[in-house]
């Protein structure tokens, strides 16, 4: 560790060392690896592929214990087991849903009785293909009805909040009651009965393996979501949703995948339970069942799909047969659930892993030797077409309450370089941010960036067009490893759907990848540590590179040596500098610390009360007598 | 069937021989009896009633010999599940535990998915009350119809209480719907009229909307098919608004427990039509009513109609397979009809695979009920043609 | 004339049960999932006075006690280290409710419970006859929501709190002991639905599940009215209350329902800070 050469960070690197870490890398030949282009294989590849190749492992005990059951035990038991393991789909879903994308869906079994009463109807009609067709037919229609439904409630808001939870409550009451009135459709309260198998299979015997054919295939769907570019997207905006739109994502649409995906699998599993069971009863798309699936996936694993699979079977079972034996049964259950959400995160699931690593004394993965070297990545579009930054605000209003926090603020910027804005607390200076990305509603006047009006533009879209911005206080995904976060910046606005979708994505890496790996080396030393257990100085770097990775045409940068010391900021103003003006971009840095501003800026703009005070050269600001008269506090 | 068994058992009944009986009894295992109970979800609070008068019913098959010369032994499941739970709770029962009959006391939805599963592979005897409509084989559906407990009931209240307007309210689900259509052919037969009807949802609390439709509407008498919950807040905010005085209500779900969750202060005027109450007078029936008491603790699980049908169940099982001398149900079905035979109820006649019996109206006087009217043998109304 | 009583009875009546919850939410944003179970001890501490001899309104007396224990402990324990995690509040309480359904269950059974009315008979009002009892109860709600929103707006405690729900932070650093406030509003909340469910035993249907179509509505309440006033609170009961009476009326029960479901998603929807938004 000593020899680090890079100034700043080899002091600040406080935390224990990974065990195994060994030497660090030596700098020659991380340059040469990356200068040449060559495709590596690297540690980090094989990593994953470690990770894949554990959760294949997994799919296939799954497999083999599930296709023994029937001879194990017997035909019976497994017919019992295959309600659960459809009720374990649905559990999955909500992994994906709650487990990583972070927000709660109350209401599955709106989706779950769907698919199940849809069924009744397609199903039982024509032969293998018609059949399928059927069931493609009950996973497509909830999935559709989700994403609609999520759409337009994330579309309204920036964070999810509980309100999304209520709100897919509501959904399941709606659904219940219409399940229960339109007696002529649903068959009402008593349902729809003699409901036939599909594909003339026998009910108690060899239906069992269709529905473990689904259940292998759903969880190999969710671990594998899980593991592409989108599942650490998920992550992330679990973790710090508001910074990911920074990165010109989409969140609601992404959610809204998320919950789609969630009602697809719910749709599966109640169109195979009509078949299962040969009644559908409003029972199946109620309040109670959509509550036991949270149960079933918070108790044996909300994090992963063996989890919910987990809780669904065991606690699902385990209540049918203890039910009558035990009169005390549901209060066990009650404390368990309670206990496992206050304690035990990653439920039952979580504790075995836990359990798992203490006996083998597994630690948790060494780091990299070398970051990773790989696919070059696609430029964004608006690097592209190359067009230089020019911004404009024109008689900017912002208003909260009755506070005017930017009264008239006309401001114009049409050089590349570095810019500092400075003022007295209270002047607008993030506010002006805030407004341009979509944080602060607009009350009054204009913005325009690179000639396109961006009046009430939302964060992602700005992103989109090319604006980065850094927060003061580092915003990252604490939970996400530093390699990770930096993966995120790399696919910023460059990533298209289907990039999100595989795992060479992962791989990516370009030219400014390269350049702050160079910068800040620390960054491979830390790569696979969470981005939260780094230090403050180390974040705000780490926040920097990320920005810098998306290459943006306009760089905001909200007092980024905040809270560094006199090194790292000399040594992070000097990267700022040189990546801005290599890059031919224009940045805007809020900065307090005035040699900072006199060794950064090409200009100075001062904002005072909410208007643009004096604009020029340091040595212009400097003596201007109404700028001096504000900071010594003579002016109101 | 074994023929050495029958020929034992009926040496030994026919010559009322204990030893030998005693004999036979060691020599034969026990016939499993299904009982599909509620003992969770909305009728829950019928499961400990319903347990109890089912072990009545064993220890009194058992004390005349069993069925067919064997004791029945009775296994549980919780018929107060969702449908398909409960066809579940039902199938591990006939397949796992391997019950040669099922006695089921729980709402018509299950016994839709049940009779589905069992497709006629097992007899099947259904005891409470009903909107009937079952009609898969080997489904005995004894319990009491809409047109038992109305078409005699509703022209004798028009008659002896002077009601002509009706005012239907129910919730919303196919019992209500069913019965009201029937209810609609009582009160037109005895030259009466409708002067209001409505369904609610399950999950209401607030009559008050109701209620005022009801005092609008001039009703002299309001037919009451709501359930469970929704049945004791409707009669207790009717009670305080004061209409018992404008209107009288009957009910033909109304039993011992709702009964006293309505509350002394809430019942006047509050009719039951139904095939059993606690209160019956006669000897059969007061000797079990008071078996039932001094046997269990009647405070906790109050003697009531629905549980007096599992036991009503049972007799209809010895009944049934002293007649078939099987339980197959090729057996059962080619002796069901016209089988009777005598409990608490009195006389019950299967016809059609429905029942025929007595049916009884009682006025509530605090939290009893007193019979005021008895119907005999009426018809049920329904039959299977199958 | 009748349909006037029924609505202010409805709306007040409707506001009892909320308050709980709007200050445990409201306030603190814990998603107490277990309000209505609350609000069923309330109604079960009635059972009890009345099987113990006594008058059902010394069922307010226990219900208070009961909910103010309860409340404490499961503050101590459960609520006050979720604070900041909105979802494992929601999950946590659920799993509380359960229990509590449990635990009732084990001690009174399922079935219904009667809690007879302390006194009955009529009183003519606007020249209908309208139940004494609920006269009393509309006469002694309207004091009360007075009394709580002169308390609220004047008294140095109402300030205390208006500046803890403001600036938690700020309130903490002048002073104001924030963990004794927020344990002190959850227990005001539960105690307050555990008398609304005291109140309200004699009226309607009792047993261990009563709890979850009160709780669903009160969410609704909030989230229509808007959190952190009491006239958001007023907002919401109106709004909420007045819907489900007027289309009851006007159509049929169902559409009542369905109506105040649809009214819900669509304010969860497009204004989910309520009609009188605190921020």
């Amino acid at each position: 560790m000593a020899e680090r050469t890079s100034g700043p960070s080899g002091q600040e690197q406080a935390g224990p060392a990974q065990a195994g870490a060994g030497s660090s890398p030596e700098s020659g030949r991380q340059g040469a690896g990356r200068q040449d282009g060559v495709l590596q294989p690297t540690a980090a590849r094989s990593r994953s592929r470690r990770g894949i190749g554990r959760d294949v492992a997994a799919w296939i005990v799954l497999a083999v214990a599930l296709l023994s059951v029937p001879g194990v035990m017997d035909e019976f038991f497994a017919y019992e087991l295959g309600l659960y393991l459809l009720f374990g789909i649905v559990a999955q879903g909500i992994a994906l849903a709650w487990g990583r994308a972070g927000f709660l869906p109350l209401g599955q079994a709106l989706f779950f009785g769907l698919g199940a009463y849809l069924a009744c109807y397609v199903l039982p009609s024509g032969g293998i293909l018609a059949t399928t067709a059927g069931l493609l037919l009950c996973v497509l229609a909830p999935a559709l009805l989700a994403y609609g439904v999520a759409r337009l409630v994330f579309a309204r808001r920036h964070e999810s909040g509980p309100y999304f939870a209520l709100i897919t409550l509501a959904l399941v009451m709606f659904g219940f009651q219409l399940a229960n009135q339109w007696s002529s459709v649903t068959g009402g309260f008593n349902g729809i009965s003699g409901v036939p198998v599909p594909f003339d299979l026998d009910r108690y015997s060899n239906y069992y393996y269709l529905v473990v054919a689904a259940t292998l295939a759903s969880t190999a769907l969710v671990a594998w979501l899980l593991r592409t570019p989108l599942g650490t997207l998920w992550a992330a905006i679990a973790q710090n949703e508001n910074r990911l739109q920074f990165f010109g994502f989409a969140t609601d649409r992404l959610k809204a995948w998320a919950f789609a995906v969630s009602a697809g699998l719910g749709g599966l599993a109640g169109a195979l339970f009509a078949g299962h069971q040969g009644i559908v009863t409003p029972q199946a798309s109620s309040v109670v069942l959509s509550a036991e699936f949270v149960i079933w996936a918070a108790v044996g694993g909300r994090r992963s799909p063996y989890g919910a699979l987990l809780g669904a079977v065991v606690i699902g079972i385990l209540s049918t047969y203890l039910r009558d034996h035990f009169a005390y049964w549901e209060i066990v259950i009650a404390v368990v659930f309670i206990v496992v959400v206050m304690r035990f995160p990653d439920g039952i699931l979580g504790l075995l892993q836990g359990l798992g690593r203490v006996v083998t004394r597994r630690r948790p993965s060494a780091p990299a030797k070398t970051p990773e070297a790989g696919v070059t990545a696609p430029d964004p579009a608006y690097r592209r077409e190359a067009a230089p930054a020019t911004l404009r605000y024109d008689d900017v209003v912002v208003r909260q309450g009755s506070v005017r926090i930017l009264n008239g603020l006309h401001l114009v910027l049409d050089r590349p370089g570095l810019h500092c804005v400075i003022g007295p607390n209270g002047a607008g200076k993030t506010s002006s941010f805030n407004v341009l990305t979509g944080r602060l509603p607009l009350i009054g006047g204009h913005l325009a960036f690179q000639g396109r009006r961006v009046d009430g533009y939302r964060a992602d879209a700005m992103a989109r067009l090319g604006v980065g911005r850094k927060f003061q206080i580092p915003s990252v995904f604490a939970e996400l490893t530093v390699a990770d976060n930096l993966r995120i910046a790399q696919w910023a606005n460059r990533a298209r759907r289907r990039d999100l979708l595989r795992m060479a994505t992962r791989d990516w890496t370009s030219e400014t990848m390269a350049r702050m790996h160079r910068e800040f080396p620390f960054l491979a030393e830390v790569a696979h540590r969470p981005a939260g257990a780094i230090s403050q100085g180390q974040r705000q770097m780490l926040e920097f590179a990320m920005t810098a990775i998306t290459e943006p045409v306009l760089y905001l940068l909200d007092e980024p040596c905040a809270g560094l010391s006199v090194d790292e900021t000399r040594h992070l103003s000097a990267v700022i500098q040189a990546t801005v003006r290599e890059a031919g971009a224009a940045a805007l840095v809020v900065e307090h610390d005035m040699s900072a501003v006199e060794s950064l800026a090409d200009s100075v703009y001062v904002l005072h009360q909410g208007r643009l005070l004096a604009q020029g050269s340091f040595e212009d600001i400097r003596g201007n007598p109404e700028v001096r008269a504000v900071y010594a506090g003579g002016q109101k | 069937m074994n023929r050495r068994r029958i020929i034992q058992g009926g040496v030994a009944a026919m010559l009322g021989m204990p030893l030998l009986s005693r004999v036979s009894w060691a020599a034969s295992s026990p016939i499993r009896v299904g009982m599909l109970i509620p003992e969770s979800g909305p009728a829950g609070l019928f499961g400990p009633s319903s347990r109890n008068c089912t072990e009545l019913g064993v220890q009194d098959i058992n004390a005349r010999g069993g069925v067919l010369g064997r004791p029945i032994e009775v296994l549980y499941a919780d018929g107060g599940l969702p449908p398909a739970q409960a066809a579940q709770a039902a199938l591990r029962l006939w397949r796992g535990r391997k019950v040669e009959v099922l006695i089921g006391m729980h709402d018509s939805a299950v016994r839709e998915a049940v009779a589905a599963m069992l497709d006629g592979k097992l007899p099947y005897i259904y005891t409470p009350t009903t909107e009937g409509g079952g009609c898969a084989p080997a489904t005995y559906v004894i319990g009491e119809t809409p047109q038992q407990q109305l078409l005699p009931v509703m022209p004798w209240l028009a008659q002896n209480r002077n009601v002509k307007k009706w005012y239907l309210i129910g919730n919303d689900y196919v019992w209500p719907r069913d019965s009201n259509v029937v209810a609609k052919e009582a009160i037109a037969a005895s030259g009466g009229e409708v002067v209001g009807e409505e369904y609610l949802p399950f999950t209401v609390d607030n009559f008050d909307a109701s209620l005022g439709r009801i005092r609008d509407s001039g009703a002299e008498g309001v037919f009451i098919t709501l359930v469970g919950g929704a049945s004791v807040g409707f009669n207790r905010a009717f009670a305080s608004f004061g209409l018992p005085a404008k209107a009288l209500r009957l009910c033909t779900l109304l039993e011992e427990n709702t009964l006293l969750g309505i509350g002394a202060q809430n019942t006047e005027g509050l009719y039951s039509s139904t095939g059993y109450f606690a209160t019956l007078p006669s000897g059969a029936a007061r000797q079990f009513a008071d078996r039932y008491r001094s046997t269990f603790d009647n405070a906790k699980a109050p003697l009531n109609g629905l549980a007096e049908s599992c036991y009503e169940g049972l007799l209809l099982l010895e009944a049934m397979a002293a007649k078939a001398g099987s339980l197959e149900p090729k057996a059962t079905e080619a002796v069901a009809e016209g089988l009777a035979y005598e409990g608490p109820r009195g006389r019950i006649e299967l016809l059609g695979r429905y029942a025929a019996k007595n049916i009884y109206l009682a006025e509530s006087k605090g939290t009893e009920f007193e019979i005021v009217q008895t119907f005999e043998n009426v018809p049920p109304g329904q039959s299977c043609t199958n | 004339m009748v349909e006037l009583l029924n609505l202010v009875y409805h709306c007040l009546v409707l506001a009892l049960v909320v308050l709980g919850l709007a200050v445990v939410f409201g306030m603190l944003g814990v998603m107490n999932m277990a309000h209505g179970e609350f609000l069923m001890l309330g109604a079960f501490s009635a059972v009890t006075a009345q099987s113990a001899g006594l008058s059902p309104l010394w069922g307010v007396a226990i219900a208070i006690a009961v909910c103010g224990v309860v409340g404490w402990v499961v503050e101590r324990l459960m609520i006050r280290h979720l604070y900041h995690r909105p979802f494992d509040t929601l999950l946590a309480t659920w799993g509380l409710s359960i229990l509590m359904r449990e635990v009732i269950e084990l001690f009174y059974g399922r079935g219904y419970q009667n809690v007879d009315m302390p006194f009955t008979g009529s009183v003519a009002l606007l020249g209908v006859a309208y139940p004494s009892y609920r006269v009393l109860l509309m006469a002694v709600l309207v004091v009360l929501f007075a009394a709580l929103a002169l308390w609220y707006v004047r008294s140095p405690s109402g300030a205390r709190i208006r500046a803890m729900v403001g600036n938690p932070t700020l309130a903490q650093a002048v002073g104001i002991s924030t963990t004794r406030l927020a344990t002190g509003a959850f227990v005001f909340g539960v105690c307050t639905a555990g008398v609304a469910g005291a109140l309200l035993a004699p009226l309607v249907r009792v047993e261990p599940a009563m709890g979850l179509d009160y709780l669903l509505n009160s969410f609704f309440v909030l989230v229509v009215g808007g959190l952190g006033s009491l006239a958001g609170l007023a907002a919401g009961t109106g709004m909420i209350g007045g819907t489900q009476v007027v289309i009851s009326n006007l159509f049929d029960q169902t559409s009542g329902y369905l109506a105040v479901l649809a009214v819900s998603l669509l304010f969860l929807w497009l204004k989910p800070n309520g009609l009188i938004a605190r921020r």
